[in-house]
């Protein structure tokens, strides 16, 4: 492991009954990378980041994080330490306003309390007009958006972004390309999990394919694309 | 404009919050029945429990079922001190604190489950203490063979005034109570799991830490409402203690009041008083009446009478006239 890994995975494997969503799989993350993590359906990306934020527990191999082993940690702790979380299928709270799903991240986050700088996270995800409205009433592009934003307003060192992207149209993605960029000058590692192919070429410094939960390929985009296996289990 | 009308308004409403606390206090002294200072302790006793029941399915997405628990273990052993020559003030608080010790108990296993799943787990718990206290009788004379009743001795002195001022101390709090925690930080994160547990655990909240919280303080609150009342009704049975109906009064006053709203169980609760007294002599009759009333309302008025008053913005007046008075204030 190298000074600078902010999370590595050693040998970590999950199975659900005889299910082997995620098996052997090693990896690091240096600070202030970006990582994309792509495979076909069903390949274990999303299982992956709940191996990560504590969602759920290995069945084997150790989750490192800052060089300390958060395995078995609770999502609260693993949020207290500094990892926050985007979900695939925006889960806000419904009945508080937009203002307050970010204040209860800023409130039990990585940070206890300070609340400071919630507008500017509001502004750079382009929710600041609708602060005041109940997170139930948006639109679900918003809904996307809000992820993000309660996920920096816990004031994380890494953040798992679970398909930010998907669902937008085809003239949102530059925004949502520059909304990552400006995540990553904030000094936050990023992992993404990403179907559409525009943003994870042009956001990611690395990419890790998995299929099958398994690694098949690592390296940066344009040597991933070229790989034999990874063609093979996205064209078959 | 917009700072200084909330600096300015909450001062406003707490003067009269306090003006109607005094004036409810000075009730007994300024010569109102007894059968209203009657009528008003049971409401302050179901606003109590109410306000907890709404604490908790309202505002942590905890829907308890067993409300009955805590009232009759406070009941009980309010009791069975006094038979140990506690005095009753003291049996109060060990009433709440056995309530809320029980609540400590039971949390690990029941919020292992969640939704209808907690629901269920807790209402089991009320029938089995049932049966245990039918059997289970530590001091006095065996009572027909088994545990049963107890009357609540050395309260003989206790007049109807002043149960009805230690019902008002206790619903005041209760009110207060839930105002200050939705003001702070645990009423926040409470809020935040009513609405998806998983998202308030990814942000950094102790989920189980915070529903003990709120499941210990409304088990307190509860607990101690229920012996307050068995001063003012001394006697306590297995069936009487831990009755369903101390479940249902909370319940059906929070949901016909508005769950999930300050107002709602104030609301709900002078609806389901005024319905107990009011039923009392239909007999088993009262509770098909209050079944086919709690059917209407859930249907009509899904979010309460209180919602209902927001959705159609019966307070915009007051609030305008209460913006008006402060303005007046302001200028004088």
């Amino acid at each position: 492991m190298t000074e600078t890994a902010v999370l590595s995975l050693d040998r970590v494997t999950k199975s659900f009954g005889g299910l082997v969503a995620v098996k052997d799989m090693t990896f690091e993350v240096q600070a202030g990378e970006v990582v994309g993590l792509m495979g076909p359906n069903g390949a274990g990306k999303t299982t992956l980041l709940n191996l990560i934020a504590g969602v759920y527990r290995p069945d084997s191999g150790r989750v490192l994080f800052q060089e300390k082993d958060i395995t078995r940690c609770a999502p609260h702790k693993i949020c207290h330490l500094g990892i926050a979380r985007t979900y695939q299928i925006p889960q806000p709270f419904t009945h508080l306003l937009v203002r307050d799903n970010l204040r209860v991240a800023a409130t039990y986050g990585c940070r206890k309390g300070d609340a400071s700088d919630l507008d500017e996270i509001l502004d750079l995800v382009d929710l600041s007009k609708q602060k005041g409205t109940m997170a139930g009433d948006l639109a679900t592009v918003s809904l996307k958006r809000l992820e993000l934003a309660r996920a920096l307003a816990s004031n994380p060192t890494l953040i798992l972004l679970d398909e930010i992207a998907a669902g937008s149209t085809e003239a949102e993605l530059p925004r949502i390309l520059d909304i990552t960029r400006q995540v990553r000058k904030m000094g936050k590692t990023i992992i993404l999990v990403e179907h559409v192919m525009k943003v994870m070429v042009e956001a990611v410094d690395r990419i890790i394919v998995i299929d099958k939960g398994e690694k098949i390929a690592e390296g940066t985009p344009g040597e991933v694309m070229k790989d034999e296996k990874v063609m093979a289990a996205y064209f078959g | 404009m917009v700072v200084r009308d909330k600096m300015k308004i909450p001062r406003l409403t707490t003067l009269i919050s306090v003006a109607a606390l005094v004036v409810l206090a000075l009730f007994p002294v300024v010569g109102v029945s007894l059968s209203w200072l009657n009528y008003l302790f049971i409401f302050f006793i179901y606003l109590a429990l109410a306000n907890m029941w709404n604490l908790l399915a309202g505002y942590s997405g905890l829907i308890c079922l067993c409300p009955h628990a805590f009232v009759g273990l406070a009941g009980y052993t309010l009791a069975i001190g006094t038979w140990l020559g506690v005095p009753f003030q003291a049996g109060l608080i060990a009433g709440a604190i056995v309530a809320a010790l029980f609540a400590l108990l039971i949390s690990y296993p029941v919020f292992r489950m969640r939704g209808i799943y907690f629901a269920i787990g807790t209402l089991i718990l009320p029938e089995v203490l049932k049966v245990w206290f039918s059997y289970w009788r530590p001091v006095g004379n065996v009572y027909q063979g088994m545990g049963a009743g107890y009357s609540v001795t050395g309260v003989a002195g206790v007049t109807l005034v002043d149960t009805y001022w230690l019902g008002l101390a206790i619903a005041a709090a209760s009110i207060f109570l839930v105002y200050m925690i939705l003001k702070t930080k645990l009423g926040l994160g409470l809020t935040a799991i009513r609405d998806n547990e998983n998202t308030a655990a990814s942000a950094g909240a102790n989920v189980f830490r915070l529903k003990l919280y709120s499941f210990i303080i409304a088990a307190f609150i509860m607990g101690i409402a229920g012996a307050v009342y068995y001063i003012f009704s001394p006697r306590i049975n297995p069936t009487g203690g831990f009755s369903i109906r101390w479940l249902l009064v909370p319940l059906m006053a929070t949901v016909i009041g508005g769950e999930g709203l300050e107002e709602g169980p104030i609301i709900g609760a002078a609806i389901v008083t005024f319905l107990t007294f009011r039923l009392a002599d239909y007999g088993a009759w009262s509770l098909l009446i209050q079944g086919i009333i709690l059917l209407v309302v859930v249907t009509v008025m899904p979010q309460g009478i209180a919602g209902l008053l927001r959705q159609v913005g019966a307070y915009r007046f007051p609030v305008k006239l209460f913006q008006a008075a402060e303005g007046r204030i302001h200028k004088s």
